[in-house]
């Protein structure tokens, strides 16, 4: 287990310097970030200082060279936008999505694994169909138009939550969280919501299809011959088995609520990294784009290791194996 | 217990009774985010409404861009290179030290040496060839050659306490340790995509500010401010979007508060070059000449745009048609510049004379994320244009940061922009717009037509050069008549800016389109 570890970080090293390429290249052949940053009505002699002071009068391929020692170093170089460390920016958003997305999944979970038991205990009732013509609204409405109704209905109508914004934070061990005043609560319940609702279906729709496929075997069947309560039978048998396909799903999702947040982040100004990301894309930032690319795409090298490892933790059939 | 009762709900009130009494509260829900909070460091707009509060500058623009006293109180032309500045006495900084000549030679100085600077104050300094402190009060300035704008350049660079910000970092600027200016408004903390906060300055030297703590909540997403209005967890939001005007002006409790901009949002046409890449015969390959070169053709496309009906169908009335660059109340507007009507019989006059009866095949480009309705607006010019007699192959619309840079490089042929005025005159651009692409001169920069007119530019430099500021006008006026009578981009509206705000805040519609404290104010 040690050697598959190792060799999937070193694999990881390997995608890490191909994303930082492409993505390099890919915002260098966007456009020149001092047409966006200049001021409105700057001189040609403004806009030459801002394309010294970027750097980019450099040719690409010196840029790229200063860009991959420094960061060997450590130093991902500073934001064009905000002149600060571009990973301090990143870092720094870093806990507000975090906790966006830990609340959400624990909401996908808490709510999604009950309702799928009950859909696939009781198949075809007035219950399960209820149940799941509920998780196709939360695939296919829209995110973005979810996000403005929860907060037409629950802060332009009823007036319960704020309708956006992170509210009243407090540190604990260096890190600002939302999660232990009320206000910061008030603040964090809608946007979880929305962004909780797409994988809340999912979690449905698998934890379903997974106890409809393991209540016919033959182990169930067994454990019903030997007299096990049906209480016993769903919570430990049935729920330990359908927990793998749950499980590898939902952490690969849990790397997209990270990274991918946008959508719920800009309607709730959430200050979150995904924010950050589109308006770094948006001014062309790049030492931003790049360096946030490159922590999402450790993130879910971390992540599918993690998922691998529950794995074998959850199911004693599937070993870890160095696979040549 | 209803003794009891009543006596809590006495004290409940009376207790509501003593904080109404004191100052208010304003929370605003903005939809720009300051770059940093130093006020050097960026130039552009959404880093200067934070700085606007918290620093003063030696002139201070009013709500219609004309500079009024700031920090100087009189400035006086000792000779065509030699300014004499009077300071404004009894200043004092945010953290109680006394405001002095040296804070200004000190600020200037400091101006465009800014690391990593993407909108340096470069150009507003770059007159200064040097400064001379006679009293604490009074500095004598020297220009490197005649510059009548010099208050409008020099005097718009914000003055940091010398004390606080020799050797200050970004970092130390943004913790609020660095940022202390003379302003209405204390800096209190910023946190990067959430808010940032203020708190009234007791001791300001001019009116005094209305609200004891002001925070900005930063919402670039037009949709999640209008809610946050509606729901009323802020009490202002700016750049509301056209379509939602109506909406907020229906609604309780929401007022609704418009002016005209200074920006003007044009057609620029590549009028310059023999062939250009999107101006097609009916082969399909690049006309030459370019029909573009002809001040006939460009006048003949002006005939066929409806401004009112643009203004009126995609941005439901919010903006005024424009034959110009300037609105009125700017130097350099022309009262004999009124926008074309369509005629497209004269339309189609202009094209034949011009050796095109039968139009020519043209793309129009925009951006579409850059101000409200601007992929509508190139959609709606496209069909202006089919219908007024040209074979419109395409509207194509980009992100800003594409667009931007492609434009530059002169990809396009027809293609819309704005230009935003935020000087008492029209002149920067008129500079930059429109005079001819020179980096030597530093005229032209955003001459992305590469529209070149010898005449244009000597009644600009005249102008340029001239002290009295009414001459200076009127010398941009005459200017002004030259580059549009020869349709030198097709101006097409001034859009109006909008803010709301909940009943009980009343706020100044301003032209400069700035979200500030100090224009809001309590109306109950």
């Amino acid at each position: 287990m040690t050697v598959f570890i190792l060799r999937r970080l070193l694999q990881s090293a390997g995608v890490l310097l191909a994303t930082s390429v492409i993505v390099f290249l890919g915002v260098y052949a966007i456009g020149n970030p001092a047409d966006i940053l200049i001021a409105a009505d700057a001189t040609q002699l403004e806009r030459q200082s801002a394309i010294v002071a970027l750097g980019l009068d450099r040719p690409l391929i010196e840029q790229y060279w200063i860009f991959l020692s420094n960061a060997l170093r450590g130093d991902f170089g500073r934001s064009f936008v905000f002149n600060q460390p571009a990973i301090s920016l990143i870092l720094a958003r870093l806990p507000a999505t975090l906790e966006l997305a830990l609340v959400a999944l624990i909401i996908a979970l808490v709510v999604g694994i009950p309702l799928g038991l009950v859909s696939g205990l009781k198949p075809n009732t007035l219950v399960d169909e209820t149940i799941m013509t509920g998780s196709i609204l939360g695939f296919s409405l829209p995110n973005f138009w979810q996000g403005m109704m929860l907060i037409m209905i629950f802060s332009v109508w009823l007036g319960w939550l704020p309708a956006g914004g992170r509210g009243d934070t407090a540190q604990v061990l260096g890190i600002t969280t939302s999660l232990l005043s009320w206000d910061g609560l008030t603040h964090l319940i809608l946007p979880a919501t929305n962004l909780a609702l797409f994988n809340l279906a999912l979690v449905i729709r698998l934890t379903r299809t997974g106890v409809r496929e393991i209540m016919p075997l033959d182990f169930i069947k067994f454990a019903r011959a030997k007299g096990l309560t049906e209480r016993r039978i769903v919570l430990v048998h049935v729920l330990k088995n359908i927990m793998i396909p749950v499980v590898t799903v939902v952490g690969m999702e849990f790397g997209s609520i990270i990274a991918f947040a946008v959508v719920t982040e800009t309607i709730f100004s959430w200050p979150g990294i995904g924010k950050l990301l589109i308006d770094s894309i948006m001014l062309l930032d790049r030492p931003v784009v790049v360096s946030y690319l490159l922590v999402v795409v450790f993130m879910f090298v971390i992540i599918n290791l993690l998922v691998d490892i529950a794995y074998s933790l959850l199911d004693p059939r599937i070993r870890l194996r160095d696979t040549q | 217990m209803p003794m009891l009762r009543k006596l809590l709900l006495g004290l409940a009130l009376s207790s509501c009774l003593t904080t109404a009494s004191m100052a208010v509260d304003l929370t605003v829900g903005s939809s720009t985010e300051p770059a940093a909070i130093d006020p050097h460091f960026s130039r552009s707009g959404n880093s200067q409404q934070i700085a606007a509060q918290v620093f003063n500058r030696l002139v201070e623009p009013d709500e219609n861009l004309q500079i009024q006293p700031g920090l100087a109180v009189s400035w006086t032309n000792l000779d065509e290179l030699t300014w004499e500045v009077k300071l404004r006495e009894g200043v004092t900084f945010h953290d109680g030290s006394p405001f002095t000549a040296e804070d200004v030679v000190f600020s200037l100085e400091r101006a465009d040496e800014i690391p990593n600077s993407p909108a340096p104050f470069t150009a507003n300094v770059a007159p200064i060839a040097s400064m001379e402190i006679v009293d604490p009060l009074t500095i004598r300035f020297t220009t490197t050659k005649p510059t009548p704008q010099f208050m409008e350049l020099t005097g718009m660079v914000y003055i940091v306490s010398k004390a606080a910000a020799e050797g200050a970092s970004i970092e130390a600027f943004n913790s609020g340790e660095a940022a202390i200016g003379t302003g209405p408004y204390k800096f209190v903390s910023w946190t990067p995509g959430d808010h940032y906060k203020l708190t009234l300055n007791e001791t300001y030297w001019g009116e005094a500010p209305e609200f004891e703590n002001v925070t900005y909540r930063l919402m670039s997403n037009s949709a999640a401010r209008v809610a946050a209005l509606l729901a009323g967890d802020v009490d202002l939001i700016d750049s509301v979007p056209p379509g939602d005007v109506a909406t907020l002006e229906a609604s309780d409790g929401i007022q609704v508060h418009s002016a005209p901009s200074g920006r003007i949002i044009y057609l620029g046409l590549d009028s310059a070059r023999d062939e250009s890449p999107f101006i097609i015969g009916p082969d399909g390959a690049p006309l030459n000449p370019n029909p573009l070169k002809d001040v006939r053709v460009r006048q003949a496309m002006s005939k066929m745009i409806d401004r009112q009906l643009l203004i009126d169908r995609v941005l439901s009335g919010a903006g005024m048609p424009a034959g110009q660059l300037a609105p009125i109340g700017l130097g350099g507007h022309s009262t004999s510049l009124q926008p074309d009507q369509i005629d497209l019989e004269a339309a189609k006059a202009l094209l034949a004379e011009a050796g095109f009866p039968d139009g020519f095949g043209i793309t129009i480009h925009s951006s579409n994320d850059r101000f409200p309705g601007d992929g509508d607006i190139a959609q709606a010019l496209g069909q202006l244009f089919q219908r007024g007699g040209l074979t419109v192959n395409g509207v194509v619309t980009q992100p800003y940061n594409v667009y931007a840079t492609a434009a530059g490089k002169q990809e396009f042929s027809a293609f819309i922009f704005s230009f935003g005025t935020s000087t008492p005159s029209a002149a920067p651009g008129m500079t930059n717009v429109l005079m001819t692409f020179d980096e030597e001169a530093g005229t032209g920069s955003f001459n992305r037509m590469r529209y070149s007119n010898p005449d244009y530019d000597a009644a600009m430099r005249d102008a340029l050069a001239e002290f009295d500021p009414a001459a200076r006008n009127r010398k941009l006026e005459i200017a002004a008549e030259i580059v549009f009578g020869d349709y030198a981009i097709l101006p097409l509206y001034w859009p109006e800016v909008t803010w709301a705000s909940r009943d009980g805040i009343g706020y100044v519609a301003n032209v400069s389109e700035d979200t500030l404290a100090t224009y809001a104010s309590v109306t109950e």
